[in-house]
């Protein structure tokens, strides 16, 4: 149950706060606070005046801050060392003119006092300066002698007490901050200490103390430290005795996180009878007094409990413990007054307690948000009791607790809450707005990632549950062009993508296109030397589609046919809105990834057609012209002797009536058809985008070049012949051209083009389809031979008997297909 | 070409100005440590990463002069940050360097045969000199990480060394007068560097053998008359002490150390070990008298530090951290000495200054002022042990009120954690299985209650001084409840435990527990007795006896006792026997507070002899 409502009072803002540095609120001399936001910066703020008074820029990023007892010097420690300012520097000599704005103070390494790596926490007691430093394989507790006279003087090594690391892998988390708290028997005061004990300083009841420390501690008066270490260990070291080491109290086996005492009963006069530690997962452990065992030193009881965590820092009073886990900001009372203190019922309800520490320790929130540092409560004398907290958003802010009173005033309550001012109440409804706006964003996000993860579930189904013959719904078309840039030609592909799905592909989707030459060699990891394109998208509807444009070849690059294969992918980084860079798992298995459907590009998609009859006429430009006679005369002078080039020519010869039926032409002449077709007709999934097809007369002739720049002539005539002693009319498809890779390259292509018109036709009749795939397969083969020739180069004395050979086997059998 | 000359003489300026300002700045006095920490690590890391500049490209014989000269300097500054692992790295790797040069490979990376292979390779050129320093960088090096037979290896080259030094040292500050801006600068005159060498390693090489058992007398003699700072040489003498001191030639070795100290008088350790031979030679008034001289000298602030700025950039202390030199130069912290010397007054019968001594000691440690509480060993004893010593102390100085105090606070913060009983195994099957650590809390409880129990006694005799029998009855009475608490497992092990061994902890232990069962039996049979409850007294006194057969006064007022029962032969017999054997001096062994104090009411002997002497015609 929520007991009345705590006011928060914005005093400052800070601005973010930093990563580097440590976040703290810490009272300073009378009314001061000082507040490290994380970053160089120590602000000095009276909470008196609610100004900032002053401004310290550290050399470096500050982890502790600490005044001394006289309250004249104030200790800053840096990742590099320690460094000492007086206080009456931060206060302004010349009057407070209105206006003046903070004092400003450049600290430098003159104040350095003491030289240490990786001072984690401060601490001074008396007259010594602790720092509790992290080496790489211990801790070390150093005590140095502040100096009275000069501030600037460094401060004398007294001792140095180390602690081995448990495991140097475990303790990776080295920007925890350590806990230093010193505790003293409270019978004893300390002369030189100010009237109420400061930050950090517990007096403990001279029972517990003994019980804790041993009796050489407790006959010294010796004031004895405290850490608590993010390994879990709480440590202790009695200062005043002489060959006393770090030794371990306890280990609460998670981050200590704060460590304080409290007062158990009335009658310890302002002793605490209680040491308490919290750990940054919410455990918590008690440290009381009980009787003496049957061996001395035994006597003292450890209670173990827990909190909601997680525990970002902590502070408390006398008997109630406030912390804050970032969201909230939670109190615990350790005695509950009703039903009677813990300390004085006895054993049995302990026994209770323990075996059920829920119950033990049940906090109260106060609806403060973000709270990620906390000053020592400070009580009225009307019993307020008032908390200064620094946000995560480096607000300072005063938070005001109603006066608590017994079970009988719950009636009252109401009444009480008349009296409090409408102001409180607003920044209180300001308070919980924020936290409510903050879990409002999180929800939000959180739906719109889930609905984002069902439209990618069902693409996912949708895809990868039809076998490889089924059109995708979603998937890609080609088309290709020769295109020139920089003097250069390059074979551009065309790639749509179509959604015919009934969902959208959202935002995140990326389309992966990976052009793999499908006869080039592999390379020394067995990889094929595959390029990959990835185009992200930004939503593709129902119906909608998308272009993307990717070359494939550049001209003179003879490595056809072409394979493009496409995909889609999704990322779930893309969900958690982190950097790819950052991720924590692969790539691999963190995206979703869908095939799609495979491209091929051949020869005859990359043929470039010109003018069948003489080149000069078609001047289209003068480049064009230039190269024309320019390879013109390499060819001649290459031949030497020979006037013109040496030719080759493969031959396919289809029956015409097949050809008819499965072009489903009108009788005629279906061999310019064919030609056409052949050119014209999307194979493989990609389209050709070209003007038109000269033909002439019966015979249709089609020129062009190849891309190896080998000019290729492609002719169709209709042939009659006389097969098994039948009259037959034929379509003969003769390819002709200087380069055995461009007509074993462009037969492979004419056989595998009608190879899927056949099979388009093959429902309707008998069709010789298992020569047709013998044939391929030769055709496959030798279109691989003359690569591999080409590559290896000419220069090898095998490679003209290989080519002739596969010349011959072009030449032997011209196909038949009826 | 252009490019390597120009590059060469703007390296030269750069090491200049670094190395005169390092020598500018090291001239002034600067106070604080701190900043001379930080100034040093800058200075390192400026040479550091000029050096790197010119390793960055191909050694070079035009360019070596400059690299030998920076990386001289640059592991100057390493040593001097004791940072001797970096420099002995750079110093291997420029003497690879520099046998790429001459085309040499050793083919190993063992710096001896790589220091020989490059010194041969330079002989008679201009780099000799260079690389002779650089060795002596390494000399240092292996000095300072006691790899002294690597030095004893290279004695040959150092003696080489030390010759030439001299000759080519001179030579090379006339040349340096001649074109001073085309030389690279060194931070430290190498000659200065051998002088310390060679007398760092002197003594050194002497604690070693010391320790060792060799005779080292003559080595020593002869460096004591190297030039060095005072410092040094008096180090020299206070090993040529120990090594008499080992030869049991006491009255020589004292010599030295007083030698020692009057060549440096911050020489604590030559005052220490005096004191130690003074305890050796049972001189008891000499031993007090060094001891409160070394306290106050400890005292001063400018001792605990080995302030030895004979060379300021490089002190002689980074070359004299051999195990064996360290464990003969340590003295005990103030407080341990303050405590020896309470001890040895209270024991040798100068009571009142042994009592201002506890006094000051119990002072030092509660007072917020926490210098020399820390010291890395302490040889204290626990603080309730100290409180019992001092109140013992107060109690022989006729300060009974004081002694109930300091007991009342050891009893106050003890009682509370005695344990309901202590049981103790067998002393002798706890050896065999050797396992301390078991008992180890047990053992805490049977301390703490011992402890207790003395503090009781004390208080006890306190009472009988101030003749409040009724009291003194009752503190005696506290102390045997307590003692009575501790128990045997075993019950064959005889109770009658003499203190022959007393290295172990738990003999003295439980020789502290028998003595103090004896004396408070013996303490509470006395008071009765003084109450006229003599039937009491005779069984106490009795048992006391039994517990404690040594005790003197015990059996004196055992007799007394018997002869006010109308016991007379039987108290002549008893008196008889203690002529014999007088009460004991107190002896450091055991605690003052569990020996005989001759505190409490004490008979007079003659009385004795005279009733014996009535006796004796009946």
């Amino acid at each position: 149950m929520m007991e009345g409502r705590c006011a928060a009072e914005s005093w400052a803002e800070f601005g973010l706060l930093g990563k580097s540095g440590s976040s703290l609120v810490k009272c300073g001399t009378g009314t001061d606070v000082f507040i490290c936001t994380g970053g160089e910066e120590v602000y000095v703020f009276t909470a008196q005046e609610k100004t900032l008074r002053a401004v310290l820029q550290m050399p470096a990023a500050v982890r502790d801050v600490v005044v001394s007892h006289d309250e004249q010097l104030l200790f800053v420690a840096c990742w590099s060392g320690v460094y000492c300012v007086n206080v009456q520097l931060l206060v302004p000599s010349f009057s407070h003119d209105a206006g003046s704005g903070p004092t400003e103070l450049k600290i430098s390494t003159e104040c350095l006092v003491a030289v240490a790596d990786r001072v984690s926490s401060l601490l001074v007691v008396g007259s010594v300066l602790l720092t509790l430093c992290r080496t790489d394989a211990s801790w070390s507790l150093t005590l140095y002698q502040i100096q009275r006279t000069s501030q600037s003087d460094p401060c004398d090594l007294l001792a140095s007490f180390s602690l081995p690391l448990v495991s140097p892998k475990v303790q990776s988390d080295t920007e925890s901050r350590c806990v230093l708290v010193c505790v003293y028997p409270g019978d004893l005061m300390p002369a030189s200490s100010p009237p109420h004990p400061p930050r950090s300083h517990y007096p403990l009841q001279p029972l517990l103390f003994r019980r804790l420390f041993g009796a050489e501690a407790a006959l010294s008066k010796s004031p004895v430290v405290l850490c608590g270490l993010p390994d879990g260990r709480l440590s202790f070291l009695p200062l005043r005795i002489p060959g006393s080491r770090l030794r371990i109290l306890h280990s609460l086996e998670q981050s200590v996180v704060f460590v304080g005492a409290s007062a158990v009963m009335e009658t310890d006069a302002g002793c605490a009878g209680c040491l308490i530690a919290l750990g940054k997962q919410g455990r918590a452990v008690l440290i009381r007094a009980g009787r003496a065992g049957l061996e001395g030193g035994g006597g003292t009881r450890f209670t173990l409990g827990c909190v909601p965590g997680p525990v970002e820092c902590a502070c408390m009073d006398q008997s109630r413990v406030y912390y804050s886990t970032g969201s909230d900001l939670l109190m615990v009372d350790l005695w509950d007054g009703s039903s009677g203190t813990a300390g004085r019922q006895g054993d049995k309800e302990d026994e209770a307690s323990r075996s059920n520490p829920a119950a033990f320790l049940t906090p109260i929130s106060l609806n403060v948000s973000g709270v990620v540092a906390l000053h020592q409560p400070a009580r009225s004398s009307a019993g307020e009791v008032q908390l200064l907290s620094l946000s995560v958003r480096g607000r300072l802010q005063s938070i005001r607790l109603p006066v608590r009173t017994q079970e009988d005033s719950l009636s009252k309550g109401p009444s009480s809450q008349v009296g409090r001012s409408v102001g409180d109440i607003l920044s209180a409804i300001g308070d919980i707005c924020e936290r409510a706006s903050v879990l409002k964003t999180i929800i939000r996000s959180k739906n719109q990632i889930l609905k984002q993860l069902n439209q990618v579930v069902n693409i996912s189904f949708l895809l990868s549950n039809r076998s490889e013959s089924d059109l995708k719904p979603v998937r890609c078309r080609g088309s290709v062009r020769w295109s020139r840039l920089l003097q250069r030609d390059s074979l551009n592909l065309t790639c749509v993508l179509e959604n015919l799905s009934p969902f959208v592909l959202e935002r995140g989707w990326t389309l992966s296109v990976t052009v793999l030459p499908l006869s080039c060699p592999l390379e020394a990891g067995g990889e094929a030397s595959s390029v990959n394109y990835s185009f992200p998208f930004s939503g593709l509807g129902p119906g909608e589609s998308v272009e993307v444009s990717l070359p494939v070849a550049a001209a003179g690059d003879a490595s056809f046919p072409v394979t493009v294969t496409c995909s889609l992918l999704f990322s779930l980084w893309r969900f958690l809105g982190q950097e790819e860079a950052t991720a924590p798992l692969d790539l691999q298995s963190a995206c979703f990834s869908l095939p799609l459907n495979t491209l091929t590009v051949d020869w005859l998609h990359a043929l470039r057609l010109s003018d069948p009859p003489a080149p000069a006429r078609s001047s289209s430009s003068p480049a064009d012209l230039l190269q024309g006679f320019i390879s013109s005369r390499q060819l001649r002078c290459r031949g030497g002797q020979a006037s013109r080039p040496e030719e080759y020519s493969a031959r396919v010869r289809v029956s015409s009536e097949l050809l008819r039926d499965a072009l489903g032409l009108a009788p005629g002449s279906p061999r310019v058809s064919l030609l056409e077709w052949l050119l014209s007709e999307g194979c493989g999934g990609v389209k050709m985008e070209r003007k038109g097809i000269k033909t002439d007369g019966s015979s249709s002739v089609i020129c062009g070049s190849a891309p190896d720049n080998a000019t290729v002539k492609l002719t169709a005539e209709e042939v009659n012949v006389e097969e098994k002693t039948k009259p037959l009319v034929i379509v003969e498809v003769q390819v002709k051209s200087s380069s055995v890779a461009a007509v074993c390259g462009l037969h492979h292509a004419v056989l595998r083009r009608i190879q899927t018109l056949l099979q388009k036709a093959g429902s309707s009749r008998m069709v010789p389809t298992t020569d047709l795939r013998l044939a391929l397969q030769q055709a496959e083969e030798q279109r691989g031979q003359v690569w591999e020739a080409s590559s290896v180069g000419v220069s090898s004395g095998q490679t003209p008997p290989l080519l002739l050979r596969v010349y011959q086997q072009l030449r032997d059998g011209p196909l038949l297909i009826l | 070409m252009i490019q390597s000359t120009s590059l060469l003489e703007s390296w030269t300026q750069e090491n200049n100005q670094l190395a005169s300002g390092c020598k500018l700045q090291d001239g002034q006095n600067e106070p604080n440590r701190e900043h001379n920490l930080f100034r040093q690590r800058r200075w390192s890391s400026d040479f550091h990463r000029l050096l790197r500049k010119i390793q960055g490209i191909p050694p070079h014989l035009d360019r070596a002069q400059l690299e030998l000269s920076v990386v001289y300097n640059t592991c100057v500054c390493f040593t001097a940050q004791s940072q001797f692992d970096e420099a002995e790295l750079l110093l291997t790797q420029t003497a690879q360097r520099l046998l790429q040069i001459a085309g040499d490979d050793p083919g190993t990376s063992d710096p001896s045969v790589l220091w020989r292979t490059a010194l041969k390779s330079v002989t008679g050129t201009a780099l000799h000199r260079r690389v002779l320093s650089l060795l002596c960088l390494q000399w240092g090096v292996w000095l300072a990480k006691s790899r002294l037979t690597a030095v004893q290896d290279f004695q040959e080259e150092v003696s080489l060394l030390e010759a030439q030094s001299g000759a080519v040292w001179n030579d090379c500050r006339a040349e340096t007068k001649e074109k001073i801006s085309n030389i690279p600068i060194l931070v430290l005159d190498p000659r200065r560097l051998v002088d310390l060498l060679k007398i760092c390693t002197a003594i050194v090489q002497g604690a070693e053998r010391l320790t060792e058992g060799w005779s080292v007398l003559s080595a020593l003699q002869a460096a004591s008359a190297s030039p060095a700072p005072r410092a040094l040489i008096a180090y020299t003498h206070l090993l040529s002490g120990s090594c008499l001191a080992h030869m049991n030639r006491p009255q020589m070795a004292l010599q030295c150390y007083r030698k020692a100290l009057e060549t440096d008088p911050r020489c604590v350790c030559a005052l220490y070990q005096s004191a130690l031979i003074y305890s050796r030679l049972e001189n008891s008034q000499a031993e007090i008298q060094a001891l409160r001289i070394l306290h106050s000298m400890l005292l001063l602030p400018s001792t605990t530090e080995p302030a030895m700025a004979a060379d300021r950039l490089l002190s002689p202390s980074l070359f004299l951290c051999s195990q064996s030199l360290s464990s003969l130069l340590s003295v005990p912290s103030a407080l341990s000495v303050l405590h020896s010397l309470a001890l040895k007054c209270v024991i040798h019968s100068r009571v009142s200054e042994g009592v201002e001594c506890y006094l000051d000691l119990l002072a030092a440690l509660q007072s917020e002022d926490q210098h020399g509480v820390h010291a890395a060993v302490s040889t204290l004893p626990k603080l309730p042990r100290l409180y019992l010593e001092a109140g013992a102390a107060l109690l022989m100085a006729r300060r009974p009120a004081d002694c109930m105090a300091l007991c009342d606070e050891v009893i106050g913060s003890t009682l509370d954690l005695l344990p309901e009983k202590v049981l103790l195994e067998d002393p002798v099957a706890r050896r065999v299985a050797g396992s301390g650590e078991v008992t180890e809390e047990a053992e805490n409880g049977l301390v703490r209650l011992l402890w207790t129990a003395a503090a009781y006694l004390l208080q006890g005799h306190c009472y009988s001084q101030l003749k409040d029998w009724k009291q003194a009855v009752t503190h005696y009475t506290r102390c045997i409840n307590l003692l009575v608490k501790v128990h045997y497992k075993d019950t064959g092990f005889s109770l009658q435990m003499p203190c022959a061994d007393k290295d172990a902890e738990q003999g003295v232990d439980l020789c502290v527990l028998q003595r103090l069962k004896g004396l408070s039996l013996a303490g509470r049979g006395i008071s009765f007795a003084q109450i006229d409850r003599l039937r009491e007294a005779l069984r106490d006194l009795q048992l006391s006896r039994q517990a404690h057969p040594e005790g003197v006064s015990a059996r004196r007022w055992y007799g007394e006792v018997l002869w006010r029962l109308d016991r007379k032969q039987e108290a002549a017999a008893c008196w008889e026997q203690t002529w014999s054997n007088p009460i004991p001096s107190l002896s450091e062994a055991l605690p003052v507070y569990a020996q005989e104090l001759q505190s409490g009411p004490l008979l007079d002997s003659a009385e004795l002899r005279q009733k014996l002497q009535e006796l004796g015609p009946t």
